[in-house]
């Protein structure tokens, strides 16, 4: 059942253009967001976020469209834009205390487990953090509210690979209680443990939005990889 | 919405802002332009919104459950609310002038202008003129803030200066009244000031809202 659907999205910039980029999320499934650094990946969670303003197209959440809904759209959801890069200063659990004002579904014990799981020391500041940890709050803000779905811009870059392990197993419990889960990743071996869908976005244009194993069928040759299938597809796309 | 103000002075909030309220005790230094104290508080909110650049707020906040336009509200909001702790200041020492220090021979022979209503009422054109200036001009980026207040600085040192020198002008004598005279002028002008106030803000708030909502982020 999709609760997140994208429709027609476009965005002209100077020097990128986001092209009528159409996709849906579903209901207890994880989606990979894959594509080159500059493909639109970004600029689509954004504008997802309504944190960038499309030309044109819609989003919607819960059969919500989020233009007129954003407030409680955003209660319902969960996001990371990458690390934790506000009030460098502040102590993780004063940043804690004034965000979850803001959620009536705010889940204390769910917020004191990932602060465990992620071993994030609440009274240090994001200036004392690495970047790995950095990310690691900004997925405890995004994940203690009861969210049913997801949002997550490359949430796995600069984590160690065991801690990577634990955030993907973190997010297939999630989908088992039913969270839609949208991440970009680098990391395709990553979507190879536990994306249930691709979305594979190429100089602004959707190439591939499909289950995984279909992805590969019809992307892939026989025995590639999806980095494999990555690197490929962009070689042929960059020699025409 | 309340959420908002919560979030302002807990986290965005410099320091500076609340400190600089007690430029408001300034209404009582005798020989002194008093309407710099209102220009002063001004002062110490420009540091919240350096902060609060510093510090990437914006993108913090745009990211809360909360439409955009309540995080420009949540901001104004702040700002009024460190403005009339500042007035209410005012206005006690401005009473303290008009009443048991009236007499005063510091105060009686003085050349600039003197603690009345009309004073406060050119304390709240100082405010309107910040909020309309400088707030309204910073979300014309959501980023840059210097050039909206060096605008603020030039337009409410004009203010100081028009306010200093009318009641030298023939005839406006009477703006520079002391204790409860001519209380019906005072009175007038206090209130004209706190309406252009509240004008300048709610047109400058509902500016920005409609321009914040524009920004990509």
């Amino acid at each position: 059942m999709s609760i997140v659907e994208v429709r027609g999205l476009c965005k002209k910039y100077p020097e990128f253009t986001l092209d009528n980029v159409s996709f849906s999320l579903d209901k207890g499934r994880i989606t990979g967001f894959i594509g080159r650094n500059g493909a639109g990946k970004t600029t689509t969670i954004k504008s997802m976020l309504n944190l960038v303003h499309p030309d044109a197209g819609e989003v919607s959440y819960f059969g919500m469209p989020l233009a007129g809904n954003e407030a409680e759209i955003k209660t319902r959801i969960g996001y990371s834009t990458g690390t934790l890069n506000y009030y460098p200063r502040k102590k993780l659990k004063d940043l804690i205390a004034v965000t979850k004002l803001f959620y009536p579904n705010w889940d204390e014990d769910a917020a004191r487990e990932y602060a465990e799981l992620f071993k994030l020391d609440l009274n240090k500041t994001p200036l004392e953090l690495s970047e790995g940890m950095k990310v690691k709050c900004n997925l405890l803000l995004a994940m203690s509210h009861g969210a049913e779905v997801l949002i997550l811009d490359e949430p796995t870059s600069g984590l160690d690979p065991f801690s990577r392990d634990e955030l993907l197993d973190v997010f297939l419990q999630l989908r088992d209680h039913g969270v839609a889960i949208l991440y970009s990743t680098h990391i395709t071996s990553d979507l190879e443990k536990c994306a249930d869908d691709i979305l594979y976005i190429r100089n602004g244009k959707i190439v591939s939005s499909a289950e995984r194993g279909r992805f590969i069928e019809t992307m892939g040759q026989p025995g590639e990889t999806l980095e494999e299938i990555m690197l490929r597809s962009e070689r042929e796309a960059r020699n025409g | 919405m309340g959420n908002m103000l919560k979030k302002e002075m807990k986290l965005s909030a410099s320091i500076l802002s609340y400190l600089f309220i007690a430029f408001g005790f300034m209404t009582l230094i005798p020989g002194y332009p008093i309407l710099c104290g209102a220009f002063f508080t001004t002062l110490g909110l420009f540091q919240t919104f350096q902060s609060m650049r510093e510090n990437n707020d914006t993108v913090y906040s745009a990211l809360l459950p909360v439409p955009k336009r309540d995080v420009v509200r949540g901001r104004y909001a702040f700002v009024v609310f460190i403005e009339m702790c500042s007035f209410a200041i005012m206005a006690v020492m401005t009473l303290l002038r008009m009443t048991v220090l009236s007499g005063s021979t510091v105060y009686r022979v003085n050349a600039l202008m003197n603690a009345n209503l009309v004073f406060l009422g050119f304390a709240l054109l100082i405010f309107g003129c910040f909020n309309s200036v400088f707030v309204g001009g910073f979300y014309k980026t959501a980023y840059s803030f210097g050039k909206p207040f060096v605008s603020h600085i030039i337009a409410a040192f004009v203010i100081i200066f028009i306010a200093e020198a009318l009641h030298h002008v023939p005839g406006l004598e009477a703006l520079n009244a002391f204790g409860f005279d001519h209380i019906g002028l005072q009175l007038i002008i206090l209130l004209a000031c706190a309406a252009a106030f509240a004008v300048l803000t709610v047109l400058s708030m509902k500016r920005a809202e409609r321009n914040f909502e524009r920004i990509d982020l």
